[in-house]
C-alpha cells in the first residue's frame, strides 16, 4: 500500500502547503513579498486555479501553467510575472485602483512580528527612532493590511516573531480589540487566518472586528505538535479552539509541486524565511 | 527635426544632476549605471525618493552622495549595515512611508496638485510619526495629515506631493527625441517620470522615432518631458529588464550585497567597479570574467516572447461624416 502522506518534510514546507489548502478558491488574490509568493503559486497550481494572482508592482492575473512553470516568482519583481498575465501595469493601478478601489478578495502576506490582535510589523525592532534593528521595510504590506477584506498571514512559530504587542504596527489587524478598525476609519476585515510552522490560527471575531475578543485563536496543530507546546512559545494567554483540528501532513503531490516551485531553495532554505 | 537628447552617461549626470537635488530612482528596473555615474562624479547632499529604493539609496549613501531618503522600502533583503547606522545617528534623514504612499505622492507631483488622500496608514503607528522626535527626522517636514472628507465623512490621510528635481531611470528603448518605450510591470516609474523636473533615461537600444511612433501606447514618457537619453546596454545590471536580462543573483550575492554591508566593502567595490571602470563595456567585461560567461549567459531573456497578434493602430482615411451645412446650432 502506498502511503497517503509524505514523511520527509519540514515544518516550513507544511506551513506553505497548509496555507495553500486554506486559501479561498476564487477572487483577486494579492501576494506579498516572501513566502506567500511560493505558497500562493502552489495554491494556484494545485487547488485554486480560478484565483487571480496579483502583485503590487503591476502584474494582474498571472497564470502559472502547472506542468511548465519553471519556478514560483523570485520575489514580486520576477520578470516571469509578465509572461501570461492578463494585464501588466503599475503600482498606482495595483495598490490604488485594484486594492483601494475594492477589487481584491483576499491578501496573502508575511512580516517580521505579529501580535495577539494580528497586527504585523515589517519596519523596525525596538523603539522607532533608536531601533535595535531596522527591518526590510513595509513596501505594500501596510495598505494591503488596511484595505484587503481578508488577510492570510504566514508567520514562522519563532518566539522572536510572536509578541503581545508588535513594536510598531505597520500593518493593522484588529489593532487593540473590538471596534478599533472602525474607530481608525478602516473597513471590517475577515475571516482572517494565520498559518505558522506549527499551527493554524483564526480570530475570535464573528463580524470583522466589532465584537468578540478579536484575538488569535489556535484552530489546528501540525502533526506531532500539541497546543501546550505552541502556548509555551506565545507570550500571552493564547486561546485554543475546541475541538482542535489536526493538520494533515503533506501529500507526495503537494510536496513535489512545492519543491518544484522552489528549485533554488530560495524560499525554503532554513533560517532564510 | 527636434534637437537630439542623446548624450553620454557622463554628460547627462554632469548637466542634470546637481548637488542637493531630490532624485527619483526607479527600482523594478534599477538604474545602476546612472547610480554609479552619480557616485563617480561625487554629487553631494542628494535626497533619494521612490517606493522601493534599496539599491540606489544604499549605494548613494555609502558613496557619500545622499543626505535624505523618503521611501516605503529602504533596507530590503540587505543586512543592517552602515546605512542603518547613518540613519540612527541622523547623518541621513529619513521618512518611512509605504509603496502606495510614495506612488501616490509622485502621482500628485505629476498632476501638479499639492497633496493626495489615501485610505492607507489608518490604524497604524505611522500616524504617530508626525510628532515623533528622532535623530533622522527631517526638520520641519509635515509628513502627512489626517482629515475627514468634506464630501462623505470618510477618514483619510493626506500625503504631500513629491516633485523630484531629477529622475534617473533605465528602460528598453528610446528615440533621440527622448520618447521612451517601456514594457513589463512598472512599479512607480510612470509617476516618477512625469513628476520630475529633469529626466535622464538610459536605454538598451536607441531606435528611429518611427519605431516608437508605430506603437505609441507603449510610450511611458514623451520626449518633451525628457532631458537626456543615454545609450547604455545592461544599464540596469545587476538588476533585470523585461525582454533583455534577469537579475544577476550570483553577482548580487558574490559582489554587491557583501560590498554594501560595510564602508570598507563599499570602498573596495567603488574602486573596482565604479571608479576603476571607464565605460559600461569595461564593467560588463569584468562582470563576465567575475561570474564566468556561462553564468552570465543564464540571466539573458529567452527570445520570441512577442505579442501573438500585434495591435493595429489603423484608422479610416475616408470617414462618412456628412458635410456640415447650416449655422452653428447655438
Amino acid at each position: 500500500m502506498v502511503n497517503q502522506y509524505a514523511e520527509d518534510y519540514t515544518l516550513a514546507e507544511l506551513m506553505c502547503i497548509e496555507a495553500a489548502r486554506l486559501l479561498p478558491r476564487e477572487g483577486v488574490a494579492f501576494l506579498g513579498l516572501g513566502l506567500p509568493v511560493l505558497s500562493g503559486t502552489l495554491a494556484r497550481c494545485l487547488y485554486a486555479p480560478e484565483i487571480q494572482l496579483c502583485t503590487e508592482v503591476g502584474a494582474f492575473d498571472w497564470r502559472p501553467d502547472p506542468p511548465t512553470v519553471p519556478r514560483a516568482p523570485i520575489g514580486i519583481h520576477d520578470l516571469l510575472l509578465n509572461d501570461g498575465a492578463a494585464m501588466v501595469s503599475d503600482m498606482v493601478d495595483a495598490l490604488g485602483t485594484v486594492l483601494m478601489g475594492g477589487h481584491v478578495a483576499f491578501a496573502f502576506l508575511t512580516g517580521a512580528q505579529i501580535d495577539k490582535y494580528g497586527n504585523v510589523n515589517t519596519l523596525v525592532l525596538g523603539e522607532y527612532g533608536r531601533p535595535q534593528r531596522r527591518l526590510a521595510g513595509t513596501g505594500g504590506n501596510t495598505e494591503i493590511s488596511c484595505l484587503a477584506p481578508q488577510v492570510f498571514v504566514l508567520m514562522p512559530q519563532e518566539p522572536r516573531r510572536w509578541t503581545e504587542r508588535v513594536d510598531f504596527i505597520t500593518s493593522p489587524g484588529y489593532i487593540d480589540g473590538p471596534g478599533a478598525r472602525r474607530r481608525a476609519g478602516l473597513a471590517p476585515q475577515g475571516p482572517n487566518c494565520v498559518i505558522s510552522t506549527m499551527g493554524v490560527y483564526r480570530y475570535d471575531t464573528p463580524d470583522g472586528g466589532e465584537t468578540g475578543s478579536c484575538e488569535l485563536v489556535l484552530e489546528a496543530v501540525f502533526p506531532h505538535i500539541d497546543a501546550e507546546t505552541i502556548r509555551a512559545l506565545v507570550p500571552w494567554d493564547l486561546k485554543v479552539a475546541e475541538p482542535l483540528r489536526e493538520v494533515a501532513p503533506p501529500t507526495p503531490t503537494e510536496l513535489a509541486m512545492l519543491r518544484r516551485l522552489d528549485p533554488f531553495q530560495y524560499y525554503l532554505t532554513p533560517g532564510r524565511y | 527635426m527636434p534637437p537630439t537628447k542623446l548624450m553620454s552617461l557622463e554628460e547627462a549626470v554632469d548637466r542634470f544632476v546637481a548637488d542637493g537635488d531630490t532624485v527619483y530612482a526607479g527600482y523594478l528596473v534599477v538604474p545602476f549605471a546612472l547610480t554609479h555615474e552619480i557616485v563617480r562624479q561625487g554629487k553631494r547632499n542628494l535626497e533619494v525618493v521612490g517606493a522601493s529604493v534599496v539599491w540606489p539609496a544604499t549605494e548613494l549613501a555609502l558613496g557619500g552622495c545622499c543626505r535624505r531618503i523618503r521611501s516605503g522600502y529602504i533596507q530590503g533583503a540587505l543586512r543592517p549595515g552602515p546605512v542603518q547606522e547613518m540613519m540612527e545617528r541622523g547623518e541621513i534623514q529619513y521618512e518611512d512611508y509605504s509603496n502606495q504612499a510614495i506612488a501616490l505622492m509622485l502621482m500628485a507631483g505629476a498632476l501638479g496638485i499639492p497633496f493626495i488622500p489615501t485610505r492607507s496608514f489608518l490604524g497604524t503607528d505611522y500616524l504617530h510619526l508626525e510628532h515623533a522626535e528622532y535623530p533622522g527626522r527631517i526638520p520641519g517636514y509635515r509628513r502627512h495629515a489626517v482629515m475627514t472628507s468634506p464630501f462623505d465623512g470618510q477618514r483619510v490621510v493626506l500625503l504631500p506631493a513629491i516633485r523630484p528635481d531629477v529622475v534617473i531611470m533605465h528602460a528598453q528603448r528610446a528615440d533621440a527625441e527622448g520618447n521612451v518605450h517601456s514594457w513589463g510591470h512598472q512599479g512607480d516609474a510612470r509617476w516618477g517620470l512625469w513628476a520630475g523636473r529633469k529626466v535622464i533615461v538610459t536605454v538598451e537600444e536607441i531606435v528611429p522615432t518611427d519605431v516608437i511612433r508605430s506603437d505609441p501606447s507603449r510610450t511611458i514618457v514623451a520626449g518633451f518631458q525628457v532631458s537626456a537619453v543615454v545609450h547604455c546596454p545592461f544599464g540596469a545590471h545587476p538588476g533585470g529588464l523585461a525582454g533583455y536580462y534577469d537579475f544577476d543573483y550570483l553577482f548580487l550575492e558574490r559582489v554587491l550585497s557583501p560590498a554594501l554591508a560595510s564602508r570598507e566593502g563599499f570602498a573596495r567595490f567603488r574602486a573596482e567597479w565604479i571608479d576603476g571602470v571607464h565605460s559600461r563595456e569595461e564593467y560588463l567585461a569584468r562582470v563576465r570574467e567575475t561570474i564566468g560567461p556561462e553564468m552570465f549567459a543564464r540571466i539573458l531573456a529567452e527570445p520570441g516572447r512577442t505579442p501573438l497578434a500585434p495591435p493595429n493602430y489603423g484608422y479610416s482615411r475616408t470617414l462618412n461624416l456628412p458635410k456640415v451645412q447650416g449655422e452653428t446650432p447655438w
